[in-house]
């Protein structure tokens, strides 16, 4: 389901460049619907130049007139570089930004846009996973075409509200694979356990979606290897409270020892406890020199040095601040 | 420094923070890695004067020198939450607080060193680090912003003379020294981020993105001319 709702609108052309501040002007070649609050906006380069190279998983950042600033996953073809093609959901509750570009962004506009850049890279893998929850599906869907045209083996599972809601249903259906298409007023919530199943090597998963929905996959992975398990979360998990926080199991891979890290103690500080020495200075999240490699778990990233690719990695933690959300990390120790 | 630490090495530049460097980061970085990368060829044309005539005394001279940059730190960063530190947030006092605690730590150690090495512990501002401590006292009462700018200049040119160190005082078997720099090594890292993180919080306008590159630009021209064989050569002559 798509419709073509404007076509170009006569304006003066403006060269796509890259200004003082690192934004590139592009032009606004195409708004469709893909679904139900969903448009797509396809954008080029006034002078036919290419637009910079991106990798699936990429986004970019949108700024609209009033200064607000979007992120937005590339979702065509990276391949093509006369184009590039964003997904935008429409959230009547948000901030303004998703309204501004369903109702006043129109073929032949001019947008400042900053990046790409690849917080969330595909992985390297045998067999993936692929799992998106609404809108979610825009970094997937790259992702899913990549590994169809390399002949590895893959399956996704897409969940919406409604079948209605779900962009890009006849791109995916396309695709030779294993797509389920599971809206949730006819199926419910899907069964993520059944569908990641057990660990095997060669396998990662990545999954975009709702908070709750990566919440679920992680729950559902919480054995898995740290490497094997790539997510990007469309809306950032609040930071819990010091009332909020749980006790979870911290193993020293090296000796195997097991320790608790209750709700209200760090786990530097019960690691050191341990008799761990690990060098450390600011214990505040913000030089790094804490960092420690993980092993399994799902770390809760509380500081402010780790880039988004490294928390995305699940692999290092910073243990001065940073806990685990599952209920057992495994440290490089 | 754990494995992980050493492989990675973390880019202190790309702390979080705010946007207030965005619009100059292409500048902030140029003027930070030419700061790095004079003091370090000026450490290492020291310590290959210090190989051809291994004075203690030079060495002595070229640590108190730095010696005094540690407790100038001291008094700056105390300054600096007193006149500015009420508009930070709270985290951001504790830190500059905690690095200031540090900055102490280095005046003793380092402190230690100069007098093994038979030395004195400045208690005034030497002549060898005079233009230093001036830019960086006036850079403070320019703008809130010009003393952290200035010291992160500073700071970020003072990690260019580690390798040189390092090498240098194993090559003499110094290992007090080597000991002693280590854990500065490891605190610096956490002085810059914050440099960073406070400049890109609290940076909101063009004015303020000038004074910044200003006092870094400033800092990077003196931080390592007292550095040199020469300035040494001068500081034990005075």
């Amino acid at each position: 389901m798509s419709q073509i709702l404007l076509q170009g609108r006569p304006e003066s052309a403006e060269p796509a460049s890259r200004n003082a501040g690192g934004r590139l002007l592009v032009r606004v070649l195409e708004v469709q619907r893909e679904a139900d609050g969903v448009v797509s906006i396809e954008l080029g380069s006034d002078d036919a130049s290419a637009l910079p190279a991106w990798s699936p998983g990429a986004h970019i950042d949108v700024i609209l007139p009033d200064g607000l600033v979007r992120q937005y996953s590339l979702c065509g073809a990276p391949e093509d570089r006369t184009r590039w093609r964003i997904g935008v959901l429409l959230e009547p509750e948000g901030r303004g930004g998703s309204s501004f570009i369903h109702n006043r962004v129109r073929a032949g506009d001019a947008l400042q846009v900053a990046g790409p850049r690849n917080n969330f890279a595909l992985g390297d893998a045998e067999e993936y996973l692929f799992i998106a929850g609404g809108i979610g599906i825009t970094p997937i869907l790259p992702m899913v075409r990549s590994v169809a045209a390399s002949r590895r083996r893959w399956k996704l599972l897409y969940g919406g509200r409604t079948r209605r809601s779900m962009a890009f249903l006849d791109e995916l259906t396309a695709l030779d694979g294993d797509v389920l298409i599971l809206p949730q007023d006819q199926h419910g919530h899907p069964d993520l356990p059944g569908f990641i199943g057990a660990y095997r090597p060669g396998v990662t998963v990545h999954c975009c979606g709702p908070g709750a929905m990566i919440d679920a996959v992680e729950a559902a992975c919480q054995t898995w290897p740290a490497s094997a398990i790539r997510r990007e979360r469309f809306v950032a998990s609040a930071k819990p409270s010091a009332e909020d926080e749980e006790a979870f199991e911290v193993e020293l891979a090296r000796s195997g020892t097991r320790i608790t890290v209750p709700g209200d103690r760090g786990l530097l500080d019960v690691l050191e406890e341990a008799g761990c020495k690990i060098d450390n200075s600011c214990r505040a999240g913000i030089c790094g020199t804490c960092v420690v490699r993980v092993l399994a778990g799902i770390p809760q990233h509380n500081d402010d040095i780790l880039d988004d690719e490294q928390r995305a990695s699940g692999t290092l933690i910073l243990p001065c601040v940073s806990r685990c959300r599952s209920k057992l990390l495994v440290l490089d120790l | 420094m754990s494995d992980a630490a050493e492989a990675l090495k973390l880019d202190t530049t790309k702390v979080r923070g705010g946007t207030g460097l965005d619009a100059i980061r292409d500048e902030v970085d140029e003027v930070l890695q030419s700061a790095f990368d004079t003091t370090k060829s000026a450490a290492e044309a020291f310590f290959e004067s210090y190989d051809r005539n291994p004075n203690p005394k030079a060495l002595a001279a070229w640590l108190a020198n730095r010696c005094w940059r540690e407790i100038d730190y001291v008094m700056l960063l105390n300054e600096q939450i007193r006149r500015y530190g009420l508009a930070y947030k709270r985290h951001h006092i504790t830190l500059l607080a905690k690095q200031s605690f540090q900055e102490a730590e280095h005046y003793e150690t380092v402190g230690k060193l100069v007098e093994t090495l038979g030395g004195e512990v400045p208690t005034s501002v030497p002549a060898i680090a005079a233009p230093w401590s001036k830019f960086l006292w006036d850079s403070m009462d320019r703008h809130p912003l010009g003393a952290i700018a200035a010291w992160y200049a500073s700071e970020t040119s003072a990690t260019g003379a580690f390798e040189p160190l390092f090498a240098g005082v194993e090559r003499h078997g110094l290992k007090d020294v080597a000991k002693t720099y280590r854990q500065i090594e490891i605190d610096e890292k956490f002085h810059t981020s914050l440099g960073r993180q406070i400049l890109s919080t609290y940076a909101k306008t063009d004015e303020d993105r000038a004074e910044i590159l200003r006092a870094m630009r400033g800092m990077r021209d003196i931080a390592w001319t007292s550095l040199t064989p020469e300035a040494v050569a001068e500081a034990l002559t005075a």
